[in-house]
């Protein structure tokens, strides 16, 4: 039922409102040791300019224009290590810590032991409405911590098939009975 | 020969200045010195047409310089902007994932 539960919230999640700018600052320090470093840190400004520059002949930078028109911010930090143990669980406890804050819920969870990969999809809930996205990835070499400010819609963000998103039919794959393994909330 | 000769001694010789010479020197001797420009006419000697080049010239890097600023800051914000969505979709996207196949399992189980 969790699992259940964890998919209908993704596919009925629709608008979120206006949410809270995570401080990402602890994490600069991992850039020293990783091998390879995203580091996106988009205001509201920024993001009104690059909205100007996307092409609107182009459908998929259409897609994002049309997503993008009422966020706030875009902060995403990925960083690669090339070995395990470069970061550890410290490393990211205080944003930990600020999604563990009131008004920000853990929508999805999803940790596998294979690929010791855990994914964690948060988001912001103000008032009436939820507000805000946060994920938090961790992998023994890998860490990507995103915060999406404003209104964004899930659906539409996981469908930006050319930008190396392929769609997923979750209607087609609804599952009947839920598996243990996982840790899916 | 002798015509050269008499040519330059004809170019040559002595003239008696003008009876009013001495006068026109001294007239021009007396003239006042020409006042320090007002601020107008120094304003003026700058609108002048070479000086104009110049004010067009600054004028017009004046306005490329800030558009091409900004084509390259809203380039650069446009490329990482992309990269920030491809990021947040994969990562999305693989949770759904691993979602489903989860959902899958537990069909077959």
């Amino acid at each position: 039922m969790k699992i259940l539960g964890g998919l209908a919230l993704f596919v009925l999640i629709g608008t979120a409102g206006y949410g809270q700018v995570l401080d990402l600052k602890g994490l600069e320090k991992l850039a020293a040791k990783a091998s390879d470093v995203t580091d996106v840190t988009l205001d509201g400004s920024l993001l009104r300019l690059a909205a100007k520059f996307l092409s609107a002949d182009d459908p998929d930078q259409a897609k994002v224009k049309k997503l993008v028109a009422e966020l706030k911010g875009v902060y995403v930090k990925t960083y690669e290590f090339a070995h395990e143990g470069e970061y550890s669980e410290s490393d990211i406890a205080s944003i930990r810590s600020q999604l563990g804050a009131p008004g920000w819920s853990r929508i999805v969870g999803v940790k596998s032991k294979k690929d010791r990969d855990n994914t964690e999809i948060y988001l912001k809930t103000g008032g009436a409405e939820p507000g805000g996205l946060a994920i938090v990835c961790t992998n023994p070499k890998e860490l990507v911590v995103v915060n999406i400010v404003g209104k964004i819609d899930l659906d539409e963000l996981s469908e930006l098939g050319d930008l190396g998103v392929p769609k997923i039919d979750i209607e087609k794959a609804k599952p009947a009975k839920p598996a243990d393994k996982k840790d899916n909330d | 020969m002798s015509n050269l000769e008499d040519d330059l001694r004809i170019a040559l010789r002595r003239e008696e200045p003008a009876a009013d010479f001495t006068e026109r020197v001294l007239a021009r001797l007396n003239q006042p010195a020409p006042a320090e420009p007002t601020w107008l006419e120094r304003l003026a000697v700058l609108m002048r047409p070479p000086r104009l080049q110049w004010v067009a010239v600054a004028m017009i890097v004046s306005v490329v310089i800030p558009a091409a600023t900004v084509e390259y800051r809203g380039e650069r914000a446009k490329q990482q902007l992309l990269v920030a969505m491809r990021v947040t979709g994969t990562k999305l996207h693989q949770a759904q994932r691993k979602v489903v196949e989860t959902g899958r399992m537990g069909t077959r189980l």
